[in-house]
């Protein structure tokens, strides 16, 4: 057991938490965090993907104590005005929806680095995701969506 | 008072509505069963067989009783003490226990259960259960299973489900649990050209990303549950014959399920967990983890032996089909698929002589059960397969050949039911102008061929099935519809709350879809085989038009007219004849002199058939009605590596009328991209009984990689006559013809025919290499 600081959709917490326990158990348990879920249990499906630090990580086999300090953003922290779930939405990018919130982490991910993917890039970033549904065709369109939304308001940001 | 213009133009069914709670799916908030706020529970973990069959000499659970955390262990013996022959449950035979007692028959079958506090506690200490065996002789293909001993049950139990099952109580010394035979006219009297193929598609398993999940504590005398299930109905059934109770004191409740596609329905973990909380008193719960999911169900792996004969005018004369269904360890609803699938295994074709002898076959491995299709899909692996050689070996466009062949409405079929609402010519027209077929392409590019295939699908709807439906009309005008479908990512909830607000007359979103709950949601069959969007779309449509009834009654009474000069439109009631007008809201304020008052209404819709005669196999009415969907795909083959890539791929299904288009298209879509993973790759591997890929590191799922160039969906409409507003169902209707129309395209960039799924670039090399 240690106590660690972590920092969830913008609020921090001291916790304790035992050596092996997975960031998984403990986003789900601690902060409520239902948009992070098991699929697998071994990295191989996406759907408990959240951002630490801005960077995509299977948080169904990391180890909680290792992420001492850390800012972590879950599909359901980000804000209500979020460009990339309102593309989601409107392309109607879910179906039974389990899988969504981790391609939505995905998306972040991305356009985090890269504003403007290519197609090959869209599909290469989300190559480890699986959606059981095959909603593929709708969550590329919301990614590329996003990032023409988000290149517009950057473009009145700066003008 | 004001003339008010009617607007029943304003229409809900056929308009792309949003999906209900897509911002909550979008941003995870959404709760599935497992997120759902229930009472503190402990854990349980179980431990399962080593062995693919074997006597169970000794159970040692001491060193798991004193593990840290540990409450309790059960094994299937002591269910056994407590309730007997009723702890072997099952939809068509009442054949597996939740926890195996005496005999396993599979590797991976549950044997006993650890309640703990916490998970990890739970699974460590179902470890350190050590059971003795006195080892038997496995049986672990169809073909040695049909053969004779071993048998995998010393006895056939049909349950009391299914009625046409009892003739087969007692029977002993046998592997095949059910077998359907279709016979019309006589193969073997007709001459022509005649193609005959054994195929083989194996096991593959559903993998809906939500983990299956079941919950249960005792509430004084009752017991509840809440589990990922698409049958709630038939669980509360089946745990209230469990444990011995009125179906009152059982409540199943359920949640949206990440997706399912099959594999949570009858009995998977809610009788275990029922079981263990009403024995022992304790509010329990388990998670299956994904090498479990695995364990619990499958796609039944098929064996098809078929032929089929055309005579010199290129008509279809004949078609022989042995079908051989692997169940399994225990029957699930293999017997229904074994009979539903086997009736239409020569295909949507008009053909006079037919052999169709379908069986369903226990072997030791974990339980088959029903998966999108309903084993639909392994049949038409062969008849897609058989149609489009023979039209090769006559040096005909096997489009041409199937246009000539196939059943139109009015047809009858070969089970000998007439076809209505079912456009398999619509579909293939769509599909092969699609992706541009008879228009010349580059055959070859280097080491890549390139073809063009196509094929086609038939399947029946689930009948007879019986669906409920209560509404309740809010006095703000708002709505809540009672129903047990269960949206699993099809989107019911939406276009059920689109066929109420059309006879209604209200908006999008002023109808609320209340997740089913046994206590609450009225009866309905099962959310299964594409038959919610008919039976319970009719229940729904009834129960509105009920309600609109009663509506009009309470305004002719307010404005003291005969109920025939009122019309209910979209701003309310109106009077024609005095042009009087009062919305819902009002009207309901003005009867029950209250706010936030209710106005019920509720319907039933129940479907029936004539039952298949069990000489010959024929019925004029097998089925309420028809599914008819159509696959075209352009791809290349890599000759110098054996990988397949998908150019185009075109589906389109008869959905009669479109409730809302947008969600058809993904159902198709979705159906398609499953498909290409049966097609290409997916399969369940058993070395021995023992599955060597359940892990998603091993198993191979379609990914965004797997999407083709281009993926056209098309919807086709061909009203059904009782459907509501002309709808049926679509879910599984491009699933169907999916895999043959991609072997039929390799078989035209090759020259090489393929019979057995799925066509790994291993299996592609090595038939190009065998190649005459």
């Amino acid at each position: 057991m240690r106590e660690i600081e972590l920092k969830v959709n913008g609020l921090r917490r001291k916790l304790g938490v035992a050596d092996d326990e997975l960031l998984l158990d403990v986003l789900r348990r601690e902060f409520g965090t239902t948009s992070v879920r098991e699929g697998c249990g071994v990295g191989a499906c996406g759907a408990c993907t959240a951002l630490v630090g801005g960077k995509s990580v299977s948080t169904c086999l990391s180890r909680a104590a290792r992420f001492d300090g850390a800012e972590i953003t879950t599909a359901d922290g980000l804000p209500d005005d979020d460009e990339v779930v309102d593309e989601f939405v409107a392309n109607r990018a879910m179906q039974c929806g389990y899988c969504i919130p981790g391609f939505v982490m995905m998306a972040h991910e991305l356009l985090g680095e890269n504003p403007q993917p290519t197609d090959e890039e869209v599909v290469e970033h989300l190559e480890g995701n699986i959606c059981r549904c095959g909603t593929y065709s709708e969550i590329h369109a919301a990614i590329k969506a996003a990032a023409t939304r988000r290149a517009a308001r950057n473009e009145r940001a700066t003008a | 008072m004001t003339t008010v213009e009617s607007r029943s133009s304003v229409a809900a069914v056929g308009e792309r509505w949003a999906r209900v709670d897509g911002r909550a799916k979008v941003r995870g908030e959404l709760r599935y069963a497992a997120d759902q706020p229930v009472r503190p529970c402990l854990d349980v973990a179980v431990h399962r067989s080593t062995r693919p069959h074997a006597k169970i000499t000794a159970i040692d659970t001491s060193r798991a009783l004193a593990a840290e955390g540990v409450v309790a262990v059960v094994t299937g013996a002591d269910l056994y003490a407590e309730f007997g022959d009723r702890l072997m449950t099952g939809p068509a035979f009442s054949d597996q226990p939740c926890l195996a007692y005496g005999k396993v028959r599979y590797v991976g079958e549950p044997i006993a259960a650890v309640i703990a506090h916490g998970v990890k506690q739970a699974r460590e200490a179902a470890e350190l259960i050590e059971v003795s065996y006195d080892e038997l002789e496995p049986v672990h293909d169809v073909d040695k299973a049909v053969q004779g001993a071993p048998f995998v049950h010393d006895e056939l139990r049909p349950s009391i489900v299914f009625g046409d099952l009892k003739h087969l109580r007692g029977k002993r010394d046998t592997n095949v649990n059910y077998e359907y035979n279709l016979r019309k006219g006589d193969p073997s009297s007709v001459s022509g050209t005649t193609v005959s193929y054994d195929f083989w598609c194996p096991p593959t398993h559903h993998v809906p990303i939500e983990l299956p999940y079941a919950a249960a504590w005792c509430e004084g005398e009752r017991l509840e549950l809440m589990a990922t299930t698409q049958t709630p109905s038939y669980v509360r059934q089946s745990l209230a014959d469990l444990l011995d109770l009125p179906l009152n004191r059982v409540r199943v409740r359920t949640a949206p399920l990440g997706g399912s596609f099959g594999a949570k329905m009858y009995d998977r973990l809610e009788p275990l967990v029922a079981a263990l909380a009403w024995t022992q008193k304790m509010a329990v719960k388990i998670t299956a983890t994904r090498e479990e999911a695995f364990l619990l169900t499958t796609r039944h792996g098929c064996a098809v032996a078929g032929s089929m004969t055309a005579d010199e005018n290129g008509m279809i004369v004949a078609s022989t089909s042995d079908v051989r269904y692997d169940t399994g360890a225990y029957a699930d609803v293999g017997p229904r698929i074994t009979a539903k699938s086997g009736l239409v295994a020569p295909g949507p074709y008009k053909i006079e002589n037919v052999r169709v002898k379908s069986r369903c076959v226990y072997t030791n491995k974990p339980s088959a059960g029903p998966f999108r299709g309903f084993g639909v899909p392994q049949v038409t692996w062969a008849h897609e397969s058989l149609a489009d050689e023979l039209a090769r070996q006559l040096g005909e466009d096997p489009v041409e050949f199937r246009r000539r062949n196939m059943l139109r409405e009015g047809d009858i079929a070969p089970v000998g039911t007439p076809m209505h609402s079912a456009d398999f010519l619509g579909s293939l027209d769509a599909v092969t102008e699609a992706i541009g077929w008879g228009t010349p392409f580059v055959k070859q590019e280097g080491t890549l061929v390139r073809g063009r295939g196509v094929a086609v699908g038939v399947k029946a709807v689930l009948t007879p099935t019986i669906s409920n439906a209560v509404v309740q009309l809010n006095q703000d005008g708002s709505a809540s519809l009672l129903i047990s479908t269960i949206d699993m990512g099809q989107g019911s909830d939406t276009i059920m709350a689109q066929i109420a607000a059309e006879v209604l007359c209200l908006g999008e979103g002023d109808v609320r879809v209340i997740q089913a709950d046994t206590d609450v949601t009225p009866y309905d069959t099962i959310t299964a085989g594409s038959r919610s969007t008919y039976h319970t779309g009719n229940a729904v449509r009834l129960a509105a038009e009920n309600m609109r009834d009663k509506l009009v009654e309470l305004a002719a009474e307010r404005f003291g007219v005969e109920a025939t000069d009122i019309k209910l439109t979209s701003d309310g009631l109106v009077s024609a004849q005095t042009q009087e007008t009062v919305s819902v809201s009002e009207l309901l304020h003005g009867h029950f002199g209250a706010r936030g008052t209710t106005l019920t209404a509720e319907a039933n819709f129940s479907t029936s058939w004539q039952p298949y005669d069990h000489e010959n196999g024929l019925s004029p009415q097998v089925t309420e009605h028809w599914f008819a969907g159509a696959a075209a795909v352009q791809l290349t083959v890599d000759t110098a590596t054996g990988r397949i890539h998908i150019e185009h791929l075109a589906v389109a299904g008869d959905v009669g009328r479109a409730i809302n288009p947008a969600m058809v298209e993904q159902q198709l879509s979705g159906a398609a991209i499953m498909g290409i993973g049966h097609a290409l790759f997916d399969q369940m591997v058993f070395d021995e009984g023992q599955i060597v890929n359940g892990t998603l590191l091993d198993y191979q799922l379609p990914s965004i990689k797997d999407m083709p160039d281009k993926l056209t969906p098309i919807i086709i409409e061909s009203p059904h006559r009782t459907g509501p507003f002309g709808a049926k169902g679509v879910g599984e209707t491009t699933i169907i013809p999916l895999a043959p129309a991609i072997a039929n395209a390799v078989r035209d960039a090759t020259g090489v025919r393929i019979t057995t799924l799925p066509l790994t670039p291993e299996r592609v090399l090595t038939a190009l290499e065998e190649q005459p």
